[in-house]
């Protein structure tokens, strides 16, 4: 249990929190259609910021004119500066540590560097960069678990300031939209020409918004700045359940299990009501109508908040629970925008008006690329009593451990193989064939998966679980730094010439890191927490911890987790598997 | 036709990465999705990029792929009675 002591919403509608829901309260929309913008050379539905606005609004911030900032960090420093002064913390306090929470960050970049240093593409660079604005002395931690992000950072935060010496986290989620996003969407078929209409019958897709959204997190009540109220993130929980690398299962085993744990002492009949994450493409809706029918929370009010804001990726997460939070403030359920008639896989009471409200909690929903799914439960008012799960964080046992770099690989019974190619992406065919692995789906897999599925199988063979059995209390752990870099510019090449521009939706469905733990997710049928974290390089320590977190915060008894890594043809991936 | 039908098998395989087959090994009337070759949705949008690389055929809804992508020799038939190149 964590306090939200200030927040705030950086979007096409607003710069602050009570700006955006001014906007979403009176009906507006950020979403409009356009065309020839971003270099794209069809059109399309999207929430973005008037060009320029961001510029206008970052130069009156106090900084360094001698740091460049790209768009998606000035957006961030917007609303993590406005949050913090809300919540009267200082940012420079070494108690102070700042989760980053994005899908691409400054992947614009690889079409041209504009100037920029080569390591401004990498994710754990924006987010030094912005800690450092605020002069903040840690490293940051960043998630990068695709849809899933934005709740993840926030499970992360109520981790870091549970297990480690943190009194604050600010949680920032922030995503900017370009040619590379929106052509990858587009050539998933998934985007609506129009706006987009959750839960409704004839839903035609989703629209992508950029954002940026930042919560203050504080570990003790009695930080809440006199006079505000106790904002409460009361339970958070993940779930994987992937069975395809574009998304979670049909049956929505993953949410509803996750529903079901941040549920669990709880009376559903406080809830006010459930956002959802609604993207409005006809899976997504039918899959989370399913998990809450067999959650018994058809009777709840749902609503989707992607008809105001679009989904806003790795800001959707924040962004929603600040808006949705201010729904209880205000006793007001927001209605779906866009929904006319439902009609979803399973029927759910979909808040097609404005309604009243006076309870104080509401239950987050959110599903995404790799399998991944979470739920939040938020309280407002006095928190609920739930027994807390934080048992102390022991030393985990690695039971297995295995290798592989370009030139060579470990085998956890201590054997060396040494590849005979020049080419990794040779070698990890080589490693293939050595394991005699008979996994067709290997050979459609970017090499940041085939690299980590290698080492998962040796490990996995090796404790005797390379196999399709169902292992509820097995999770997945991996840092890496390059994200999925090696395969975000293998895609930029199929849409940098206009003349040769062809959107390659099987390289594209790779271009999330976390798509690695969800193919061993897929192939191991494990179905605990899946999370992804970026960092510059392998610390061994805070790994350590992140495990052992996990398993004091989960039902996990074993972790797949370890350092997978590929880079411009480099691989470097250490896997343990871990025992409670 | 019959070249029609064996160059798409090898593009087929090659955008697919379907490894280790040969176009031999690939029946011309057999379902491309489902049993047959065991292809996925993200296969389904690979190849309507193929149409579009390739033929010049452009669709703008995944669903009109169902129907073409019955078989090779389905597609290979809409191929010659639509392409642009």
């Amino acid at each position: 249990m964590i306090f939200n002591i200030g927040d705030n919403i950086v979007s096409p509608l607003g710069w602050t929190t009570a700006e955006n829901w001014s906007a979403v309260a009176a009906g507006h929309s950020g979403l409009r259609p356009y065309s020839h913008r971003l270099g794209l050379p069809e059109p399309f539905f999207s929430s973005l910021f008037d060009q320029g606005k961001i510029d206008e609004k970052f130069l009156k911030l106090p900084y360094n004119q001698e740091e460049n900032y790209t768009k998606v960090e000035k957006m961030a420093i917007l609303s993590a500066t406005d949050a913090l002064a809300n919540a009267g913390v200082n940012p420079a306090d070494p108690q102070v540590i700042f989760v980053f929470s994005t899908t691409k960050g400054n992947v614009e970049l690889l079409e041209d560097l504009r100037g920029y240093e080569p390591e401004r593409p990498y994710l754990w660079r924006s987010a030094q960069l912005i800690a450092r604005y605020f002069g903040n002395p840690n490293e940051p931690v960043v998630v990068s678990n695709a849809c899933i992000s934005g709740c993840a950072a926030q499970v992360a935060a109520a981790r870091l300031l549970h297990y480690h010496d943190y009194r604050y986290a600010v949680v920032i989620g922030a995503d900017v939209l370009s040619k590379f996003i929106i052509s990858g969407f587009q050539s998933f078929k998934a985007l609506s020409p129009e706006q987009c209409r959750p839960f409704d019958v004839d839903r035609t897709g989703l629209n992508l918004g950029e954002a940026a959204a930042t919560i203050v997190y504080a570990r003790h009540r009695a930080d809440i700045p006199a006079g505000k109220p106790c904002l409460c993130l009361a339970a958070g929980a993940i779930c994987n359940d992937a069975n395809h690398i574009s998304g979670p299962s049909r049956t929505a085993e993953g949410l509803f299990a996750a529903v079901l744990q941040v549920l669990d002492g709880f009376d559903v009949t406080d809830l006010a009501f459930v956002n959802a994450h609604g993207t409005a493409t006809r899976y997504n809706d039918d899959m989370e109508s399913v998990a809450m029918e067999r959650a018994n929370l058809t009777d709840i009010p749902v609503n989707s908040l992607k008809g105001y804001f679009g989904h806003t990726l790795g800001a959707a997460g924040v962004l929603e629970v600040i808006l949705s939070t201010q729904e209880l403030l205000h006793h007001r359920v927001l209605r779906t925008v866009g929904c006319e008639n439902p009609g979803t896989a399973a029927a759910v009471r979909v808040a097609q008006q404005p309604m009243e409200t006076s309870k104080t909690a509401f239950l987050k929903m959110i599903s995404g690329f790799g399998g991944g799914n979470a739920a939040l439960l938020v309280t407002v008012g006095e928190p609920p009593a739930a027994a807390e799960k934080a048992e102390a964080a022991g030393e985990p046992r690695i039971l297995a451990e295995a290798n592989i770099s370009d030139t060579a690989a470990i085998l956890p019974d201590g054997t060396r193989l040494s590849s005979t190619s020049s080419d990794t992406k040779q070698w990890l065919s080589e490693l293939y064939n050595h394991l005699g692995m008979a996994y067709p789906k290997f050979f459609k897999m970017d090499c940041l998966s085939k690299a980590g599925i290698l080492a998962a199988e040796m490990v996995m063979r090796a404790v005797g679980q390379a196999n399709e059995d169902l292992k509820s209390d097995w999770g997945v752990v991996c840092f890496n730094s390059a994200a999925s870099l090696d395969d975000d510019r293998t895609y930029q090449a199929t849409i940098q010439d206009p003349e040769n521009y062809f959107p390659s939706p099987s390289v594209f469905v790779y271009t999330l890191a976390n798509i690695v733990a969800g193919e061993m997710a897929i192939k191991y049928k494990l179905r605990g927490e899946t999370s992804f974290y970026i960092s510059e390089h392998f610390d061994k320590e805070k790994f350590k911890k992140a495990v052992a977190d996990v398993f004091a915060q989960t039902n996990a008894k074993h972790l797949l987790a370890g350092w997978v890594d590929y880079d411009n043809g480099h691989c470097d991936v250490q896997i343990f598997i871990f025992e409670k | 036709m019959e070249n029609l039908i064996e160059e798409l098998k090898k593009e087929i395989i090659e955008v697919l990465n379907l490894e280790g087959m040969t176009p031999a090994d690939i029946d011309e009337n057999a379902p491309l999705f489902g049993e047959g070759l065991g292809l996925d949705s993200i296969d389904a949008l690979e190849l309507i990029v193929l149409m579009e690389k390739n033929y010049g055929i452009k669709l703008q809804n995944a669903n009109e792929g169902k129907e073409i992508f019955k078989s090779v020799k389905v597609m290979a038939e809409y191929i010659n009675a639509h392409r642009t190149k």
